[in-house]
This record gives C-alpha cells, sequence and structure tokens, in this order.
C-alpha cells in the first residue's frame, strides 16, 4: 500500500511538471493547428531569463519567473509576425521544417550567449529541500509544481470555455475567413492565442527546471515528450493534456520504479496502446 | 587517369614522412552538439599543451585538424577518419570521446600506419582492437573499482547500484559490484536504467527501499546528473545517511557550479580533479583555462587531451618525423612521466595508461565555488577491466 | 491535417509520355555525378559514399511520405534493421560476403517496413507521428538490450566483409565501396522509378490524395499502404546494409530518432514525391553540413537552421519542387 502511494505521489508530480510545460503546445498545436517543434526552445528561452534574473542579478524567484514569461513573449513577437505567420495553415511537413529550423538557430544562439553548461534557477528557501508527507518525503517545488498545474489547467479552461476572446478563438480556428467576416480581428487572436502558448511554454521551462534542467539542448532533448504527451491527449484539448499527463506520469513512474531496466519500453508500448485505441488521442476534436 | 589518382594519392601518403615538415594530427571529437563542452575541452588540453611546449618538435611543427562528430556515430567517425587520412595525410588521429566511435576506426590504423592515441573513450576492450592504440585518459573500470574498496573501509556491508542503461553504466555496475563483492560486501540490488530517464524520484524510492547502506551510481557526464544528485536529497536518501558513492563523471568540474549545493558531501573516484595539488596541475589548469576561454566549462577530457599530446610528441621524436606507427607505439611502450594528475606511466602490455585513482569529496571554497577535493590516493592502478573480460 | 499539397503538382505537371526520357536523363545524370565525383574528389570517397547510404533512406522515406502521405519521424528503424541484420550476420554467424548482406539487410528491412508499417498507419495525423517516434525509440530500445549480438551502446564493429564477387576487396581510400555503393543506388533508383509509375504507385498517389474515393473504387488503402511499407524497408535495409558494409561498423545511432528526424528535414528540404527531390534535399544537407561544419563547427547548426527557415520561406515545394515549377513557369510564359 505504501508503495502505491508512494508511486502514486511521484506520478502525480512528474505527470503536472509535464502538463505544465507542454499544455502551451497542446494550444498551438490543437487550436493554432501548427506543428510547433520549438515549443521547447520557448521553455528554453523562459529557463535562461529566469536562470539570469535569479542568479546573475539576484532577483527574487518570483519575479524571474514573471520576468521569463515576459522576456520569452517578448522575443517571440517577432518570431510570430515574420516566420509563423507563414506557416498558418501550410503543410504538416513545412511546419516541421520550419520550427526545426527556428529550434535549431535558438540552440545556436543559446549556445553562444550562455555557453554549453547547465544553467539553474535558484528556488526561494520554501521551494527548496523535502517535505514529509507521512510515508515517505516529497521534494518541496514539486508540491509547488502540482499547484502551479492546477491553477494553469482551472485558467485555461475558463480562459477558451468562457470568456469571449475563448469564443474568438475557436471561431478564428474552426473558420477563419467566417470568423473575420463577422468583425473578429483573426490576425490579433491568432497572434494572442500565440502569445498566450510561448508564455506557458517559458513558464513550464522555469516551473519544470529542476526536473529537465536548462541547457542548450534542452530544446531537442525533450521535443519528443512534450510531441507524445499532447498528441495522446488529443491535441487542443485541456481536459485531454492533463488526463495523458497523468496517465503517462502514472505509467512512466509506474514502470521505472517497478521495472526500471524496462521503462522505455513499458512507456512506448502503452503509447502505441494508447493511440492504437484513441487513435485522435483521448480526448481530440474529431476534424 | 585512374593510375595517375591512385599515384597522386599515394604521393600524399609518403610524401607526409619523407621531407615534408609539417606533421598533421587528426582529431576527431563532438565540437558541436550536447557534448560539444568535452570537445572544447579536448582543444583546451591540446592548446594548453602547445603553448607550453611549443608547436615545433626538432624540424617539424605540428598541425591540429579537427573534425566533428557531434553524437556517437560510428559510421561518420570511421568516415572522417578515412577522409583525414587519405585527403589529409594526417600521421596520427587522436582525441574520440565515444566508444564506438574510437572501435569504428581500429580496422583502418594497420593500412593506414597511422597511430591512434584516444583521449577520452573510456571502454576497456578498445585498446585490444588494434596494436597501435594507446589511451591516455581511463577507464570506467579503472575509476569505479577503487569506489569498491573506499565502501568496504568505511564499513558498508550492504550496498545497492545505479547506473545508466548503456555500456559505460554496465561497466561501472559490474566494476563495482565484482570489487565490492570480492572484499566481503554485498550488493542488494542492480537498477539499470533508460539514459532518457528524466525523474529520479521512483529510483530513489527504490534505493531507499532496498536497506543498503550506500548508493553506488553511475550517469554520463550532463544534465541528468543534476536531477540524479537532487533527487537523492529531496528523497530524504542524504538524511537517512545513505552513503552516495560514484565515479568523478558525476561530478565534473564543469557541472558542479549548478550541482554544486547538493552535491557537497558526495563521495568520487577518478583519475583527475581539477584541484590536484602539484606545480604540474597549476601550470596545466593555468594554460587550459587561458585555451577554454571560459574556465568554468573546463573539466577531464582536457587532462586526457593534454597527455595525448605528451605522447604524441614522444613518437614524434622517437620516429624523427617519419610516418612508422609501429616504431611510434613501441617508444611510448613504458613512457612515463608527471602528469597534471599525478605520475602516470604507459603500460606496455595493455598500451592503456596506469595512474593514480584519487578519492575526493564534493566541497565548498571560501569564495563560494565548488571543487573535488582529493582525500585519499590509490597509486598506479592498472585497468582491471581487461582482465575481468578475460 | 495530412501531408498533402507539398509538391502535388510537380510530377502531374510533366507529361506521362515525357516521364521515360526524363528518368532516364535521371540516370544518366546520376551516373555523370558519381563519375565526376569519383575523379573530382578522389580522396573524399568515404563521405560521398556515406551520402549514398543516407540517399538510400531518404528515397524509401520518399515512398512513403511523398507517394503515400504518411508522416514518419520513425523511418530509421527500417535502415538501422537493415544494418544490424547484415552486421550481425557477418560478426555471429559469419556470413561476410557482400552481396548476401544486403540481401539480409533488404530482408530485415522489409520485416521492419511491415512492422512498422502495421503499427504507424493505424493512425492519422499528429498520432501517425507518435506511433512512429514510439517504434523508433522501442527499435533503439531492443538494440540496446540485445547487446550480445548488437554491442549495445559500444557499436557492432569487427564486420569484415570479403571482397565483391571475391574481386573487390575493400580498400582505404573506399574506391570499392563507392563503386558499389553508385551500382545499388543507380539499380535501386531505376526499379523505384517504374514502381511509382506503375498502377501500383498511382493507386498510392491516389490514396494519398483521397484515400475515400480510392477506397470507393474497390481497392484496398490500408493494404496497398503497407505494401509500400513492405517496399520502402527493402530500400531502407538496403541502405542500412551497405552503410555497415562500407563502414564495418553499425551504432545505436543508425536506429534513432535523430537519424530519422534528420532523414525527414533532408526530404523536405529536398521536396516530397518525386525521388529526385531526395537527391537534391539529401546532398545539399550533408554537403552543406560539412563544409558549415568544417568551417565553423562551433556555430554551424545555426547557420543549417537559418538554411532550413530560408526554405521555408523562399522554396515553400522543397529546393526541386520550386525550381521545377521555376521553370515550368518559365516555360509556359514563352509559349
Amino acid at each position: 500500500m505504501q508503495v502505491f502511494f508512494s508511486i502514486a505521489v511521484d506520478a502525480l508530480a512528474y505527470g503536472m511538471v509535464l502538463f505544465v510545460i507542454s499544455i502551451g503546445l497542446s494550444v498551438t498545436m490543437g487550436l493554432m493547428r501548427v506543428v510547433n517543434l520549438a515549443h521547447g526552445a520557448f521553455a528554453m528561452i523562459g529557463g535562461y531569463i529566469a536562470s539570469y534574473a535569479a542568479r546573475d542579478l539576484g532577483l527574487a524567484y518570483g519575479f524571474a519567473v514573471i520576468l521569463a514569461v515576459v522576456g520569452t513573449i517578448i522575443i517571440a513577437i517577432p518570431l510570430e509576425r515574420f516566420l509563423y505567420r507563414r506557416i498558418y495553415g501550410a503543410p504538416e511537413l513545412t511546419q516541421v521544417l520550419m520550427t526545426i529550423g527556428i529550434t535549431f538557430c535558438v540552440i545556436g544562439i543559446a549556445n553562444y550567449v550562455f555557453g554549453p553548461t547547465l544553467k539553474t534557477i535558484p528556488l526561494p528557501a520554501e521551494l527548496q529541500g523535502p517535505v514529509n508527507l507521512g510515508f515517505r518525503s516529497i521534494a518541496a517545488h514539486k508540491i509547488f509544481a502540482i499547484g502551479c498545474g492546477i491553477a494553469v489547467a482551472l485558467g485555461l479552461w475558463y480562459l477558451i470555455e468562457r470568456t469571449s476572446f475563448g469564443v474568438k478563438l475557436r471561431a478564428s480556428v474552426d473558420n477563419t475567413a467566417m470568423a473575420a467576416a463577422l468583425g473578429v480581428r483573426t490576425k490579433i487572436v491568432y497572434a494572442a492565442s500565440f502569445a498566450l502558448a510561448v508564455g506557458l511554454a517559458a513558464f513550464g521551462g522555469v516551473i519544470g527546471a529542476e526536473l529537465l534542467p536548462v541547457e542548450p539542448y534542452y530544446a531537442l532533448r525533450y521535443m519528443v515528450t512534450f510531441l507524445v504527451v499532447v498528441s495522446v491527449g488529443g491535441a487542443g484539448s485541456i481536459p485531454g493534456a492533463l488526463i495523458a499527463c497523468l496517465l503517462l506520469g502514472a505509467i512512466d513512474t509506474t514502470g521505472r520504479y517497478l521495472v526500471p531496466e524496462y521503462g522505455e519500453f513499458f512507456f512506448y508500448l502503452a503509447v502505441i496502446a494508447i493511440v492504437w485505441i484513441f487513435p485522435r488521442g483521448l480526448l481530440g476534436r474529431a476534424k | 587517369m585512374k593510375k595517375l589518382i591512385l599515384a597522386a594519392a599515394a604521393a600524399v601518403l609518403i610524401s607526409g614522412a619523407a621531407y615534408a615538415d609539417v606533421i598533421k594530427i587528426g582529431v576527431v571529437g563532438p565540437i558541436s552538439g550536447p557534448f560539444a563542452i568535452q570537445g572544447k575541452n579536448f582543444k583546451a588540453g591540446i592548446d594548453a599543451y602547445i603553448a607550453t611546449h611549443g608547436d615545433k618538435i626538432g624540424e617539424d611543427t605540428i598541425e591540429i585538424l579537427y573534425r566533428d562528430v557531434p553524437q556517437a556515430d560510428p559510421a561518420q567517425a570511421k568516415a572522417l577518419a578515412q577522409e583525414l587520412v587519405v585527403k589529409e595525410g594526417v600521421q596520427y588521429l587522436a582525441g574520440f570521446y565515444f566508444t564506438p566511435d574510437a572501435m569504428a576506426v581500429t580496422p583502418l590504423l594497420q593500412q593506414a600506419n597511422v597511430p591512434l592515441v584516444v583521449m577520452n573513450a573510456a571502454t576497456s576492450a578498445i585498446v585490444t582492437k588494434s596494436p597501435y592504440v594507446v589511451r591516455t585518459s581511463f577507464t570506467t573500470w579503472q575509476t569505479s573499482a577503487p569506489m569498491a574498496k573506499i565502501a568496504r573501509e568505511r564499513g558498508i556491508e550492504k550496498a545497492i547500484t545505479v547506473v545508466s542503461d548503456y555500456g559505460p553504466g554496465v561497466d561501472a555496475e559490474n566494476a563495482f559490484k565484482s570489487t565490492f563483492e570480492k572484499e566481503g560486501g554485498s550488493v542488494v540490488e542492480s537498477i539499470r536504467m533508460p539514459l532518457s530517464t528524466n525523474d529520479f524520484s521512483p529510483v530513489m524510492q527504490r534505493v531507499r527501499n532496498s536497506g543498503a547502506q550506500a548508493v553506488f551510481a553511475f550517469l554520463p557526464s550532463g544534465p541528468t546528473t543534476l536531477g540524479f544528485v537532487k533527487a537523492y536529497n529531496e528523497n530524504g536518501l542524504k538524511d537517512a545517511g545513505i552513503q552516495f558513492l560514484a565515479p568523478g563523471d558525476l561530478t565534473q568540474e564543469s557541472d558542479l557550479p549548478a550541482i554544486g549545493d547538493s552535491a557537497v558531501g558526495i563521495l568520487t573516484t577518478f583519475h583527475y580533479s581539477l584541484a590536484h595539488d602539484s606545480p604540474e596541475n597549476r601550470a596545466f589548469v593555468e594554460a587550459a583555462q587561458k585555451a577554454i576561454g571560459n574556465p568554468a566549462e573546463l573539466s577531464f577530457p582536457s587532462v586526457g587531451a593534454y597527455d595525448g599530446m605528451h605522447v604524441i610528441y614522444k613518437m614524434i621524436e622517437a620516429t624523427g618525423g617519419e610516418q612508422d606507427a609501429q616504431k611510434a607505439v613501441d617508444a611510448v611502450k613504458g613512457l612515463s612521466w608527471e602528469s597534471p594528475r599525478g605520475p602516470v606511466s604507459i603500460d606496455p602490455e595493455t598500451r592503456h595508461i596506469t595512474q593514480n585513482i584519487y578519492l575526493r569529496e564534493v566541497a565548498k571554497r571560501d569564495d563560494g565555488t565548488y571543487y573535488n577535493k582529493e582525500i585519499k590516493t590509490f597509486e598506479k592502478q592498472p585497468d582491471p577491466g581487461l582482465a575481468a573480460a578475460k | 491535417m495530412s501531408v498533402t499539397e507539398v509538391s502535388n503538382d510537380i510530377t502531374d505537371a510533366f507529361p506521362l509520355r515525357r516521364g521515360w526520357q526524363r528518368d532516364l536523363i535521371g540516370v544518366g545524370i546520376i551516373i555523370i555525378a558519381a563519375i565526376a565525383g569519383y575523379f573530382l574528389f578522389p580522396n573524399n570517397l568515404a563521405l560521398l559514399t556515406r551520402i549514398i547510404a543516407i540517399l538510400l533512406l531518404v528515397l524509401s522515406l520518399d515512398l512513403v511520405t511523398g507517394y503515400c502521405g504518411v508522416a514518419t519521424l520513425g523511418h530509421a528503424a527500417l535502415f538501422g534493421a537493415g544494418a544490424y541484420a547484415a552486421g550481425i550476420a557477418a560478426v555471429t554467424f559469419g556470413m561476410t560476403e557482400p552481396l548476401s548482406m544486403v540481401a539480409i539487410g533488404a530482408l530485415a528491412g522489409a520485416v521492419a517496413g511491415l512492422v512498422s508499417g502495421v503499427v504507424i498507419l493505424r493512425g492519422h495525423g499528429l498520432a501517425q507521428l507518435v506511433l512512429s517516434i514510439a517504434v523508433i525509440h522501442l527499435f533503439h530500445e531492443a538494440a540496446n538490450k540485445a547487446s550480445a549480438y548488437t554491442g549495445g551502446s559500444d557499436g557492432l564493429s569487427g564486420i569484415a566483409p570479403d571482397p565483391i564477387l571475391g574481386l573487390f576487396a575493400f580498400d582505404l581510400w573506399g574506391r570499392t565501396a563507392y563503386v558499389f555503393g553508385i551500382l545499388l543506388l543507380v539499380i535501386i533508383f531505376a526499379v523505384l522509378r517504374i514502381l511509382v509509375r506503375s498502377p501500383f504507385g498511382m493507386l498510392c498517389r491516389g490514396i494519398r490524395q483521397d484515400p475515400v474515393r480510392v477506397s470507393a473504387m474497390g481497392a484496398s488503402v490500408k493494404a496497398s499502404l503497407i505494401k509500400m511499407y513492405v517496399i520502402s524497408g527493402a530500400v531502407a535495409g538496403v541502405g542500412g546494409a551497405f552503410n555497415a558494409v562500407s563502414t564495418q561498423v553499425v551504432g545505436l545511432d543508425s536506429l534513432s530518432f535523430t537519424n530519422s528526424a534528420e532523414a525527414l528535414v533532408m526530404l523536405v528540404l529536398g521536396g516530397t514525391g518525386s525521388l529526385y527531390g531526395a537527391f537534391v534535399g539529401t546532398i545539399v544537407f550533408v554537403w552543406f553540413e560539412d563544409i558549415v561544419s568544417a568551417a565553423n563547427p562551433f556555430h554551424w547548426l545555426t547557420i543549417v537552421g537559418a538554411l532550413l527557415i530560408a526554405v521555408v520561406l523562399f522554396a515553400p515545394k522543397g529546393l526541386y519542387g520550386t525550381a521545377v515549377t521555376l521553370v515550368e513557369r518559365y516555360g509556359r510564359g514563352r509559349k
């Protein structure tokens, strides 16, 4: 029983970290229909900014997080304007080529500016060290990440399902021309949701930095993980992404606890099984 | 036409030996990509050696040609080595961070009449693949086995091993396990985890439940070591008094600023610490830090490269600049010298480096930086890996 | 989301009648380029030989991606299967005859194609990409685990192929390997051109454009795609086996996600659905990588990234596809 709870706690924490980092990708891929392989690159940029702000400038953690989100969005705006706008609605492979190109460039630049060494984001004292849960201890920052995951999930769900921006976004995605004819300024809606996705990526990059440390190859190293999580959940579905993250987190954690030698098999066989049963992802929208 | 080309190509090879004043050395390593920092260390070690010893040996001038293999890719490594030999006419091949890349090149050496000086790749068997291979780095067996003795000395009866599931990880596991059991300890469990593991919390829970007094770990140097060391602390293993043991790959100097605080007190065994206290090392570190640009990026491959250059210089001296791989390799068999890491020699049998292995502890300096503090020396360690394989 | 339209009208633009001529010219150009390469770069044959092996992988990828519209990031599984099969045959079972090694590679590639085809074709769009990623990771992990046969992460070394037909030994300069590779390439290219213009090839192209209509016509979509996957696997397997024969080693990288993704990038760079695009993309990418990484290894990734972005912006159909379109437009303008 104790083993079960122990795995469950780890699974929840890992799943939530995955969720915070990948949910932005679910927005770009599901709602904006862009296979954005550069998602990890934006998460990494966020991580670098936060690291620079907190470690080198000595700013408070909270402030560093805000700076990372805002800074990454500012960097992303010209990219959206000049590069991404060209590939909205383009064939999937063209998008792959473009976003891999962007990823390569970001990696090269990060390597040049920050060097190839690992960068850490110092945590405030409250988030450091273990917290005792009675039957075991867990890192304080993981509890924080779980909280952030829940907040992001609720906030996003509200934004997309309940606000007028959400309505405009869904309208623009489903039928751009019709939405434009009805007076929705689709370009602005697209730019805003792109900024939202990038901001979430940066936020996730910072929150998840304890598990996925920031270094130049971050952008490629975890690309597959993000892609898998989002697709299993069904791109564009926030509850889907949440379920997928928790499920895959649980499978991964259980596998690594019970059969670490075959952890990789366990995980990818599970992915195949899920996609086999739900070819559009767990809660994917039919097109 | 074909004959002409053949003759031209052959002439390049021969002329390289006969009257050219420039001796070319081809260095293959990860210059770009996720392991670029290790390639930079190769370059820093080589540059440091040339800066302190000059680029001339007698009449001849040294020229270094770098070729990039970003990740382990034996086919690419072989193609590049082939090109270095055939097109550039290099007399020496050196470098090689990854084992498969070095293995791929060994079949070329005989026909090309070129010695290979391995500056990092740490699987024992490489030296057996060709009589022209000399290694100046270390093997995972060499650096891991002494740790088992330390563990026993410190009264540890039961240990658990946790390694990344690939060649070097398996080597480390075997080295520790066989030595530890020979010394009378018992390994209660051996966990192998996929290289792609990000979240080490489940593994740490298993370590905790295993009832071992110490955990011996091996992961490749780089990003994952950070998460691993942190998970060790955060899951309360440190507080529970479970001793963390590892070869020095886990606490390489370029990762220390990041893992620093969580790593304090970790025991590692390794062949080289940047903090080694000797005049040779101080001179080397100064020259290498200058060569690499950012001093924080300097790490252990630089010393393998530095000593590799020493061996190559001795080879060139012995052959007088002639291309003669057998003579060159024979000249360095049994060679001994004072390296920045301490006294070393080339074992005439295995052509692998015999060196001191140090027990180190991660410690914090007064200025807030971290270093690997040497606290015990195992003198003149050969490579136990080859004997174990027999 | 589907992978259509990248090059819908490249081949359609040319009347069928001229197709045969064009293919003969294509084969001619390959042979001339090969001979030119041999004499112009006699000391770079190792690199050229590597290009041939990669080219076979990219060609086989074009069969499923360009002609059938299957998006996959796991195609190296087929290549790696061929490479390991040939390598294991040589090292463990002593079958060092190069031609039979290539045949074994083709067979193993075809089997791997069948397995991954069955899995990957289950999904569509994104799900398909993810299935292909899962497949390549499973293959990679399996090879890592079976280290008794594959050498694991240390790589499979010690492959020593016999001289071809007992006459031509593999030499330090890589001349034998190069000529052998060119012969394989020309034969496979000719066969593939015939294949893609056959009724079966047309059927596959039809499936890419409208699977529903094709199945309404009474053809089995799934069976055709799997058949194409098996053929593609055989081609990739030949590439892998050739790589094992020419370099005498096989590493885990041959079964990696990176290798698959690079192949896809090369294909899209050149242009999908014409086989010629695969040539252009592979040669440009590898050559570019070689030049830039030798000139400035510390920044080559940035430059390659910029190249990819530039291609999407200025040559959206890939280098070959866009060139064909330009030529067409010019030709039409003159009429």
